[in-house]
């Protein structure tokens, strides 16, 4: 049995690297997209304000792997093919988006108005105010819900395996095809996935504590 | 253009300034000057208005109508007739003409003393770090913290917070200071090392406009007190004139009656 499960390593390592693949670009991708639309959310005109709400409550009331094979299966029917890979991707960074948008509007509502007027009473203009007085107060609310929301992706990745991308999920799985060595796998699976989050989750604590300085 | 300008000695004009939340009219046209090292306080009860035109002075109040000019520049909008914003970068740079001081104090909680000071200095003013600095220093010794240039806004008390906001307020080297109640969240025994900055800064000449409780520092500081009831100016003139009990204006009268009975 051990011996099936270490023949097996190497390719369920390529599964890991897809997995890792997957979490990283759907992470990197929706912080880019949630932080601009969050921004416009909470600062935008009142139509761009009532377009990202639309959005961000459309897609968080829609389960992920109805939203990955909407994109996948569904999309086609409009001329938009995309790749299993790219298809799974998009699925996830949308519904994460939706979420890092939530994360910003509430990190940035919790400070308070007079932030903003004491730096546009210093003249710095709508971006300086960001980069210089807002952000830095709102990252320390910001950091806990996104870190959290990073380990959900990371888990989350496994649905890709039902686009038949060959992720840790369905590594393991193609493994018990041939093995038929179901419950050692799996708990070798679940403790590559607890691995990463756990990881995640001290990086998380320390990086709360770095910041913690930062008192109202 | 600017020759022109810096010889009127009028630096503030506020002109048949209007505006409404809704259906309730909080400025009613509005007529106010103040003139290159004035210092003009505004008094009034709570409602009339005081600390809106204040905060339409630096914009962070639009108005429906009227003018209202610093140095001869229309201040918000591109003109009096108008009611076209300026741009972003130019109401920025328009704001760091006039220093403002919250009644909250509004320091940045995540920078030191000396931070709050430079924040503006770097990235408004373009200065360098090292010059940013000294001139922090020289204000925070102006106000008497000197030795809390590192400490964090949360490390110090109401009085020397408000006293690093008025330093922070002045570095920039505004026009015109506004001072919007700046004293009345702060515990009574540390009203008057705020005032005593104040005033050091109006022996200097400097242009304020401010809005205050405090009648005996507006009755001693002060070039002018402008009282406002109801949206609108009611009466103005030198202290002296406006605080004097017999004043015949009926709704002063009222309000320095209640004042005096309320706080003395």
């Amino acid at each position: 049995m051990l011996g099936q499960i270490l023949y097996a390593l190497p390719f369920l390592a390529q599964g890991f690297a897809v997995t890792l693949w997957v979490s990283l670009l759907v992470v990197v991708l929706s912080l880019i997209a949630g932080v601009l639309l969050g921004v416009g959310l909470v600062y935008g005109p009142l139509p761009l304000r009532w377009a990202v709400r639309i959005f961000s409550d459309t897609i968080r009331g829609i389960p992920i792997l109805v939203l990955m094979f909407f994109v996948y299966y569904g999309l086609p029917a409009i001329g938009l093919h995309l790749p299993s890979f790219w298809a799974a991707v998009s699925a996830l960074t949308l519904f994460k988006t939706a979420q890092v948008i939530e994360y910003l509007r509430g990190a940035v509502g919790s400070i308070p108005k007079g932030q903003s007027e004491a730096a546009m009473a210093i003249g710095l203009t709508f971006r300086q105010r960001l980069a210089y007085v807002i952000f830095p107060q709102a990252f320390r609310r910001f950091l806990p819900p996104w870190i959290n929301g990073v380990t959900d992706a990371v888990k989350g990745s496994a649905l890709v395996s039902l686009l038949g991308i060959t992720d840790l999920m369905q590594a393991i799985n193609q493994v018990i095809g041939r093995t038929y060595e179901a419950m050692p796998l799996y708990i070798l699976g679940a403790l590559i996935y607890f691995a990463v989050n756990y990881a995640l989750s001290l990086a998380s604590r320390r990086l709360e504590r770095r910041f913690s300085f930062i008192r109202e | 253009m600017s020759e022109a300008s810096n010889a009127s000695p009028v630096l503030l004009d506020v002109s048949g300034v209007s505006k409404a939340f809704g259906a309730i009219e909080v400025l009613r046209s509005v007529n106010l000057e103040v003139k290159r090292g004035e210092v003009v306080t505004v008094i009034g009860p709570s409602g009339s208005g005081k600390t809106t035109l204040l905060r339409c002075v630096n914009f962070l109040e639009s108005y429906d109508s009227g003018s209202i000019r610093i140095d001869g520049k229309e201040v918000g909008y591109l003109s009096a007739g108008t009611r076209q914003r300026r741009g972003e970068r130019d109401l920025a740079a328009m704001r760091a003409e006039t220093g403002m001081v919250f009644q909250s104090f509004n320091l940045f909680p995540h920078l030191t003393a000396a931070g709050n000071i430079m924040l503006g200095l770097t990235k408004v003013r373009k200065k360098s770090q090292a010059e940013a600095r000294s001139i922090a220093e020289h204000w925070l010794g102006r106000v008497g913290l000197a030795h809390k240039a590192d400490s964090l806004p949360a490390e110090l008390s109401g009085g020397q917070q408000q006293r690093v906001g008025i330093a922070r307020a002045v570095a920039m080297e505004p026009k015109i200071l506004l001072l919007d109640e700046i004293t009345s969240a702060l515990d009574p025994e540390l009203v008057g090392e705020v005032l005593a900055v104040v005033r050091s800064l109006a022996e200097d000449g400097m242009t304020m406009l401010m809005v205050t409780h405090e009648m005996a520092f507006a009755r001693d500081a002060s070039s002018r007190i402008v009282f406002m009831a109801d949206g609108g100016v009611s009466a103005v003139g030198p202290p002296k004139e406006i605080l004097a009990a017999e004043t015949t204006n009926e709704r002063l009268r009222t309000f320095l009656a209640r004042f005096r009975a309320s706080y003395f």
